[in-house]
């Protein structure tokens, strides 16, 4: 079915917080450098599945965690793995912009320091490539001391990928990233998907199927924390094999 | 319309409370029935009027005597201003103070003793060398014969009248060094003296018989005792005061002639003080 | 209608007489202050109260040199910033970042507790436990030291530090250190980098807080600090405090005379002081809000 690379997969992942178990027994195979969707119902478990992607699940107090997330081949999970690499590696971008309460170019240098990286010279190159590629440098390029409370809601989301992208991250994992924009701002952001996916492997969780549709190449349909259905976009909305998911495109529910 | 009648009735609670608080905190005048005088001011004095005060009030029921410290100055100032009816004072009425009428009753004889830690080898000083010690002139004890440790002095804050007395008869007028560590009573000089081998201080000489950890030393060749004192050897000694603005009547005058008497000296004497000669 | 007209009149009839006696009291107090100790500037010149170093109120002649006791408000107010600050920051980020939810309550309790004990009380341990410890362990001729407030009020005003602290550390958004992690950072780079300077504002306005009550102290210090107004040469000297010096002479001092005064002007400086305090509490925040 698939003929990329795999580039992130999970196997028979489970995660439950405390007795809740949110995530079953989740097998699917991410490709690189394409755009996987996860779409279901609210409260299927599509969030925890993305944070389980990265290892942020386990910052919640009572989640565990079972099954294996495999990188590159090798399962992230592993007890001698450090997960600020692992984060390095597969960045996120979240649902309400979150930029930090400092200037714009701090929030994109914030990663490269993290890297390590603190001479000035080449802190300011990355910080304004990182900005170019998300189509902000433009607009911002006279007030980057400036601070990034500032801009408009889709502005910061921007800068917000920005940022993760300023690290070189491998894979994009994006938790809803437009729910709290407006049409437009959507529409630039969807845009700046197009482009990113050239260098970048994403997965991206929504609830907007119009979205899902436009611009993913695969998509997962997730339901009560099991995976129902996955494979390529046209497929899944044009043929969906499994009722359930036929009902969810169809607007029957969720 | 409940909820302002509510917080109104609670208003006008509150305003009676306040109202009846002030009027039953004013000092309550003598009546025929119950006396009551408050007496105020020396520490030094202090244990004399309040075991008097005691001893009147067994006697006399329906009497109340109220005493309080504070210092000297605190009472003879209470006086002048009228909060208090009898001012204890271990110092004598300075001219500005006798000119607002003020009188002064003699009640008992103070010595005020040099006292040190117990420790310390040293049995006397000279007058002078205790002066020189308190001006900052002498600051290591084996300048004087002691142990080769850095002397601490200790004083008293300037509201004390034990400090007048040390003051006039000690260091006549001269100042005491700024590095002196002051302490607000002569309770607290002797638990700062006992706990500090290196200290020189000074007390009324009744808080030394309870006083653990310290010793007097001998002034001139003469240790502290009533005899000395009553008979002049002793250098620093002193009259203890009863003060009253305008020749006492009523209660003050009764209990300062009760604090004069044999029965009241006895009192004094039994306060580790010094009978009237 | 009409009755929530009337109750929203009554609301504000009735709250504006407490609300404007509290600012009103704070202003008289104020004008009293002021009233009873500028005149001592007609009795001396300023210059020889702020300038001058030597305090004897009571000497023939007598004078009044603030200096001495400003600093050594000033002294044992420092000192115990530099003990409760840093404890009061780590302690606030343990308690906010690190510790599990039933270590967080028992911390949280305990500071409580000691936020409540009286000044009168802490000032009893100093005298009894610290001085005779501090004398004995740096071989002083006396425990009674600027350090030894510096320390007693450091306990004191820690309580004061450290909740304000954690609360302002606790109320930054969640969002911003998800942020942090998710791009790799660990958990102590997250708390310097982010979190902390998230909440500069509270952390500083705790500092401030725990400032005005440690220089404005006057029963704790007075009963650790030795009392002698003298300009201290170490931490080690023995100091007396502006409010230590108020609340020793001021039985004394004689209605209307220059020590009097000369008491009321040391209330000056302190008024002003908190002023200046407050004023740069107020800008701080405003500035550090992005």
């Amino acid at each position: 079915m698939v003929k990329s690379k795999i580039k992130l997969q999970t196997k028979k992942l489970n995660v439950w917080y405390g007795n809740m178990h949110v995530v079953k027994d989740f097998t699917l195979k991410i490709p690189e450098k394409k755009i996987t969707a996860v779409i279901g119902p609210s409260g299927c478990g599509k969030s925890t599945f993305l944070r389980s992607l990265n290892r942020m699940v386990e910052l919640v107090p009572g989640a565990r965690v079972s099954g294996e997330i495999l990188l590159d081949g090798e399962n992230i999970y592993d007890k001698d793995v450090d997960e600020t690499e692992i984060r390095l590696r597969i960045g996120m971008v979240f649902q309400k912009p979150n930029p930090f309460p400092k200037s714009i170019y701090e929030n994109v240098a914030y990663g490269l320091k993290v890297r390590g990286i603190t001479e000035e010279k080449k802190l300011r190159l990355l910080v304004e490539e990182s900005l170019k590629k998300v189509g902000l440098w433009e607009e911002v390029r006279d007030r980057l001391n400036r601070s990034a409370l500032e801009l408009s809601g889709g502005q910061q989301q921007r800068l917000c990928i920005a940022r993760a992208l300023a690290v070189k991250p491998e894979v994009i994992l994006m938790d809803e990233p437009c729910s709290s924009l407006d049409p437009i701002a959507t529409a630039k952001i969807e845009d700046l998907l197009f482009e990113l996916k050239k260098d970048y492997t994403i997965v991206i969780v929504t609830h907007n199927l119009q979205q899902a549709a436009r611009v993913s190449d695969y998509t997962a349909f997730m339901y009560a924390g099991k995976l129902i259905e996955h494979g390529r976009t046209e497929e899944i909305f044009e043929r969906p094999k499994n009722k359930i998911t036929q009902d969810y495109i169809t607007g029957r529910f969720g | 319309m409940k909820k302002i009648t509510a917080v109104g009735i609670t208003v006008v609670v509150l305003l009676v409370m306040m109202t009846s608080a002030i009027l039953l905190s004013r000092t309550p005048t003598t009546t025929s029935t119950a006396r009551s005088i408050k007496v105020k001011g020396s520490t030094t004095v202090l244990p004399i009027a309040q075991a008097a005060a005691e001893a009147w009030m067994r006697a006399h029921p329906r009497d109340s005597i109220i005493v309080e410290g504070g210092g000297s100055g605190v009472g003879i100032a209470a006086l002048i201003d009228g909060t208090c009816d009898i001012a204890n004072s271990s110092r004598a009425l300075k001219e500005e103070e006798k000119q607002k009428g003020l009188i002064s009753h003699e009640i008992a004889l103070d010595a005020v003793c040099v006292v040190v830690h117990q420790s310390n080898p040293i049995e006397g000083l000279t007058l002078e060398q205790v002066k020189r010690i308190f001006k900052g002139e002498i600051t290591n004890w084996s300048e004087v014969g002691g142990p080769n440790l850095e002397i601490v002095v200790y004083t008293r804050e300037s509201t004390s009248g034990t400090y007048e007395t040390f003051e006039s008869k000690v260091m006549a007028r001269e100042n005491i060094t700024l590095r002196a560590l002051t302490k607000s009573s002569n309770g607290e000089m002797v638990q700062a003296i006992s706990g500090n081998p290196n200290g020189i201080g000074y007390v009324g000489i009744g808080y030394l018989a309870q006083a653990r950890g310290v010793k007097a030393l001998k002034i001139n060749g003469v240790t502290p005792t009533p005899e000395t004192v009553r008979n002049g050897t002793y250098p620093i000694s002193r009259f203890l005061y009863m003060i009253t603005k305008g020749q006492p009547e009523g209660l003050a005058k009764d209990f300062i002639d009760f604090v004069k008497s044999p029965e009241g000296q006895k009192i004094v004497e039994e306060q580790g003080f010094v009978r009237l000669p | 209608m009409k009755e929530k007209i009337r109750l929203k009149l009554s609301g504000k009839i009735l709250t504006f007489p407490p609300a404007s006696v509290s600012i009103l009291a704070v202003f008289f107090i104020f004008i009293f202050v002021f009233s009873q100790g500028l005149p001592l500037f007609s009795k001396i010149s300023p210059f020889n109260f702020f300038f001058n170093s030597t305090w004897r109120p009571t000497a023939t002649p007598p004078s009044f040199g603030i200096v001495p006791l400003f600093l050594g408000s000033l002294l044992v107010t420092s000192l115990a910033l530099l003990i409760s600050v840093p404890l009061g920051l780590l302690g606030a980020i343990y308690i906010a970042e690190i510790a599990n939810p039933k270590i967080k309550e028992q911390i949280k309790l305990t500071v409580e507790v000691l936020s409540g004990i009286p000044s009168v009380v802490y000032g009893f341990f100093g005298l009894r436990v610290l001085v005779p410890l501090v004398q004995k362990t740096f071989g002083l001729p006396t425990g009674e030291t600027a350090l030894t407030g510096g320390i007693v009020l450091s306990i004191m005003i820690l309580p004061t530090i450290l909740s304000l602290s954690e609360e302002a550390i606790s109320s930054v958004p969640v969002e911003y250190k998800e942020a942090s992690l998710a791009i790799g950072a660990t958990k102590w780079r997250t708390i310097r980098s982010v979190t902390i300077p998230a909440a500069a504002s509270g952390i500083t306005a705790a500092i401030i807080l725990g400032l005005g009550r440690a220089f404005g102290e006057t029963i704790a210090v007075m009963m650790v600090t030795g009392g002698a107004p003298i300009i201290p040469t170490s931490i080690f000297s023995p100091v007396r405090t502006m409010t230590q010096t108020i609340a020793a002479e001021m039985g004394e001092a004689v209605f209307g005379s220059t020590h009097y005064n000369a008491l009321f002007a040391l209330g000056i400086v302190l008024f002003t002081v908190n002023l200046i305090l407050n004023l740069l509490a107020i800008r701080l925040i405003k500035k550090k809000k992005w």
